[in-house]
């Protein structure tokens, strides 16, 4: 008899879904929130959704294996999202693969990076994923149960399980689930996704590993220059992964922030520059030890200061939320990209 | 009742096992490899030193992955297998 390990389809006899649960946390299939039952009849509907894609999905390190539509769909039931969202999870893991993106050691970081999932194009709306107020937060089933989709992924065919592939120190709540729509129609520049090369009636789903979202909180500022400096010394941080200057970082602004910016003649380019050079950490603020590290693993100061990340390209920036005078910084796991993916279908 | 197993994929590692010759770890060339974090050569420059006690050490190196982040880069891994017997990794956290 095959290992339960070894075997797609397993026969649980008859169970409730307390009882499943109890079975699913002694496999360790489980985030610690309830999951629902992945059914054969369940996980065929999703499976549904994705035919046509036949591209092969690459094995997924840590566990080097190749996860079946079946086995990926069992995570997206389990995480409680409707069918219909499967293509959004599907394509999520497609981007998480990026070589660039570098899963491996994502995922077994002392770090407390999660994937960050963000949605672009027409989807957002035909799924009912929140842009908008509080798009970070709790209140829309899609939000929440694709990014939670994506992190059972992770944990039960990557294999990052807490405390032993997955090395995190102190974790992140988003390794729950961070999932959020753009906010395109407050977006006084252009779509995120447009940004990459994407067509605007193209559905794209892009991730990256990121910490969670630090608030950019200016209710003062009535310029955008004004804005600027406080989103700057807020990104000017000697603490996080970014002043290795190693890997890219996510600029969520919020759409009255934007609108303030777009007024006072800001574009995208200019808003990446003058955040770039402003936000530099002085070494001062750097002990002298971590300066030696830095230094010797060739991220070195220009003059007195260390800049955060390679170049003001690796500064993503676009708008989500709503009303409200908040933006966010996301910094990354630092080895890593911002990889976005065209949603199939 | 029949559910699907998320865990289920299909292995990408070959069976095929591979036959390390032996070695001596008295007398043989070894790698001492960081993980590039903070105190990993200072952790393998106190195993060098302890080796000095008891064999010759002018075979043993040091190399180190260019990021703490990222895999170790096939030069890197390619200089180990074709340079030495044996490895000894340092992963300082």
């Amino acid at each position: 008899m095959k290992d339960i390990a070894e075997q797609e389809v397993i026969d649980i006899g008859d169970m409730d879904v307390e009882a499943f649960n109890d079975f699913a946390a002694e496999q360790g299939w489980s985030d610690g929130m309830p999951l629902y039952v992945p059914t054969e009849a369940k996980v065929a509907k999703f499976v549904d959704t994705v035919r046509g894609d036949n591209r092969p999905y690459p094995p997924v390190p840590p566990r080097q294996i190749v996860p079946t539509l079946q086995s990926m769909a069992a995570n997206a039931v389990m995480a409680g999202c409707k069918p219909e969202y499967f293509p959004v999870v599907a394509a999520a893991l497609r981007g998480v693969l990026d070589p660039e993106y570098n899963l491996h050691g994502t995922l077994a970081t002392t770090h407390s990076c999660a994937p960050v999932v963000m949605v672009s194009g027409p989807i957002r709306h035909e799924l009912g994923i929140n842009c908008g107020s509080n798009c970070f937060g709790q209140g829309w089933r899609p939000n929440a149960t694709i990014g939670r989709a994506l992190g059972l992924m992770l944990l039960n065919i990557a294999g990052a399980k807490p405390g032993e592939m997955d090395r995190s120190t102190q974790g992140n709540p988003a390794k729950y689930t961070f999932c959020f729509g753009e906010n395109e129609e407050e977006n006084p520049w252009t779509p995120y996704h447009v940004q990459r090369g994407f067509a605007p009636s193209d559905s794209v789903v892009t991730v990256m590993s990121g910490e969670g979202p630090h608030n950019l909180n200016d209710h003062g500022s009535t310029t955008g220059d004004g804005l600027l400096t406080t989103f700057a010394g807020s990104m000017s941080t000697p603490g996080a992964n970014t002043v290795y200057g190693k890997g890219p970082m996510l600029v969520i602004i919020g759409p009255e922030h934007a609108a303030t910016l777009k007024r006072d003649g800001f574009t995208i380019e200019s808003i990446r520059e003058e955040l770039f050079q402003r936000s530099r950490v002085h070494a001062s603020r750097i002990s002298k030890e971590n300066q030696d590290t830095y230094t010797s693993t060739g991220h070195k100061p220009d003059g007195d200061w260390f800049t955060i990340g390679r170049s003001a390209a690796d500064i993503h920036i676009t708008v989500a939320g709503g009303p409200g005078k908040h933006s966010a910084f996301i910094p990354s796991f630092g080895g890593t990209t911002v990889a976005s993916v065209r949603i199939a279908g | 009742m029949r559910i699907v197993n998320p865990s289920f994929g299909i292995s990408a590692t070959s069976a095929e096992k591979v036959t390390l010759k032996p070695v001596n770890w008295a007398t043989d060339a070894i790698a001492l490899v960081s993980n590039s974090k903070p105190n990993a050569r200072e952790l393998l420059a106190g195993i060098r030193e302890k080796l000095g006690a008891t064999r010759q050490i002018d075979n043993i190196d040091f190399l180190s992955k260019n990021s703490a982040s990222q895999p170790a880069p096939a030069d890197v891994l390619e200089k180990v297998a074709a340079n030495y017997r044996g490895a000894l990794l340092a992963i300082a956290d």
